[in-house]
């Protein structure tokens, strides 16, 4: 569904993404791993057009979106969260969900009732996000006001808010412990059950060989691999790329 | 200090209170601004005044009661608004912390000089209402067209907050004051927001504008530099950002100014409204409201 060719950021003399071609199939997880610096990041802005691209295209479901703004992709089906969270901090739990519901089918169910809250549609829907992130309870609390595992858990929450077609996850598991790590892996499984493809940038492997149907591997800027986990693990090349790395181990 | 001149004193006050209104509503138009771009609109006390000359336009061509010169200039504030976003916001880096700032105040001296061509500089009367209604309270009495005024302020005030914090437009503009990226990324059109923050406030300046000119009972180009300035100190004292700050600025600087002016004359007054200004720079740079944790 989505397709990147043969995309290129250049910051001045650094080439942070060089020719990358990469695909992502309707339904998959696919994993974005790398050593710190490769471009993972990088790609994630290009798809969701934090900045613009020096060169190649980015193509959603046959649609060239490359230069299309921002809010407009959300609308179109793409949705991110941040490796540091990025919040409303003071809008309520609540806010910075309906804030978030954005897409066409949302604006016009939203508009009737825009005056004060809420259609009941996105009332319910907001409410079955809650509980599915376990954050109902923290409903009217203000989003700078949570505990860090709580705000990890509203960004990825307000990411889905738009109903996404394409969920990129900017590193969802930093700073987690082991337990909250257990519970992202069962999240992002029961997100692409219910029809969204993933594209997972993440440092722990553990989580990442645990649910990628396929990984990509970055290094410099350009694509080094691609395949399934256990076709990853066994690739030289990667290897050589991590060699040193503490994150991995 | 006898008696009459202590009543004397507190109705000065009053009236300045009940003026005051206007101030806070250029306040929140400034702050508003600041809220969703960080960047100050020079050119905003300027606009509102031009609102209340175009009204005065309107009224010279259609016979109508005086309460229309008020929907007039509300309306054409909302236009000069839009226009200030199209001319001094859309086009200009906003990278470049000066390049707004200038744009703006560039505006401020196209607005007036517009202004002092189409009248030759001529004050021109401004239609008051209820300016024969004065009600005693006690030894005091209230001014009809000042009560009129403060009346108005405090219904667009109230629905200025109802708009920002019971309605998705304002969530919006308020997500987008929070985190302009994580908005855009969110869907919002952080573009639509600012030109409708714009649009908004300059209907609030035009409102203003009406305001001061039926409060004085003329308007003259001469009022567009102190508003400017009365408007940014009411901004910085009630705290940038801060909406209940930049209301309850508004009224304590629109009192202070009679007060000042009842002791210390007319050519003090405004120096004693800089030392107040001054004070709460030093003392208390935040604002009356000092926010406790900073935005983001």
């Amino acid at each position: 569904m989505l397709e990147l060719k043969e995309i290129s950021k250049y910051f001045g003399g650094v080439r942070a993404v060089d020719g990358v071609d990469l695909g992502v199939s309707r339904g998959e997880i696919l994993a974005l791993i790398g050593p710190n610096g490769s471009g993972k990041s990088t790609i994630v802005n290009l798809i969701c057009g934090l900045f613009p691209l020096t060169a190649g295209r980015v193509v959603l479901d046959g649609t060239d979106i490359s230069d299309m703004p921002m809010h407009a992709r959300v609308s179109g089906g793409v949705a991110r969260t941040f490796q540091n969270i990025r919040l409303f901090g003071q809008l309520t739990v609540w806010q910075n969900l309906w804030v978030a519901q954005n897409s066409g089918e949302q604006r016009r169910q939203n508009f009737g009732r825009r005056w004060f809250g809420g259609s009941r549609g996105a009332r319910s829907e907001i409410e079955r996000t809650l509980e599915f992130f376990d954050l109902a309870h923290k409903s009217n609390e203000l989003a700078a006001n949570l505990a860090f595992g709580e705000q990890r858990r509203l960004e990825f929450a307000r990411a889905l808010s738009a109903k996404p077609a394409l969920l990129l996850l900017d590193e969802p598991a930093a700073g987690m412990n082991a337990e909250e790590i257990d519970q992202l892996d069962d999240r992002i499984r029961k997100v692409r059950e219910d029809g969204v493809t993933v594209l997972l940038i993440e440092h722990h492997m553990e989580l990442v060989m645990s649910i990628a149907d396929r990984i990509a591997v970055l290094n410099f800027g350009r694509k080094i691999a691609e395949g399934t986990p256990a076709g990853i693990q066994a690739n030289p090349l990667v290897r050589e790329a991590y060699l040193g790395t503490p994150e991995t181990a | 200090m006898d008696l009459l001149d202590l009543i004397d004193a507190v109705q000065s006050v009053a009236d300045g209170v009940l003026f005051g209104a206007t101030y806070s509503l250029l306040g929140i138009g400034f702050t508003l601004i600041f809220g969703v771009m960080h960047k100050i609109n020079l050119s905003y006390a300027a606009a509102s005044i031009g609102a209340a000359y175009a009204s005065l336009l309107v009224m010279s061509v259609v016979q109508a009661p005086a309460v229309l010169a008020f929907v007039a200039a509300a309306a054409a504030g909302g236009v000069i608004g839009g226009l200030v976003y199209l001319v001094g916001f859309r086009f200009i880096p906003l990278a470049n912390p000066l390049a707004t700032l200038m744009s703006t105040v560039g505006l401020l001296l196209l607005i007036d000089e517009i202004i002092v061509h189409a009248t030759a500089g001529v004050p021109l009367n401004y239609p008051a209402l209820f300016s024969d209604v004065i009600v005693q309270v006690g030894p005091f009495g209230l001014r009809g067209d000042l009560m009129f005024v403060f009346a108005l302020g405090c219904v667009c005030m109230v629905v200025l907050l109802l708009l920002l914090y019971r309605t998705r437009l304002g969530l919006a503009t308020r997500a987008v004051s929070q985190q302009p990226t994580a908005s855009l990324l969110c869907g919002i059109s952080t573009t639509r927001v600012n030109v409708l923050t714009f649009v908004i406030t300059g209907i609030v300046g035009g409102i203003a504008g009406a305001m001061t000119g039926a409060a004085i009972g003329m308007l003259s180009p001469l009022l567009s530099l102190p508003l400017t300035v009365k408007g940014l100190i009411v901004t910085v004292i009630g705290g940038l950002g801060s909406i209940p700050g930049a209301i309850i600025a508004g009224l304590i600087v629109g009192g202070l100014e009679n007060a000042f002016q009842f002791f210390r004359g007319v050519s003090e007054r405004d120096l004693y409204i800089m030392l107040l200004l001054f004070a709460f720079l030093v003392f208390r740079p935040g604002g009356i409201f000092a926010r406790s944790a900073g935005r983001d």
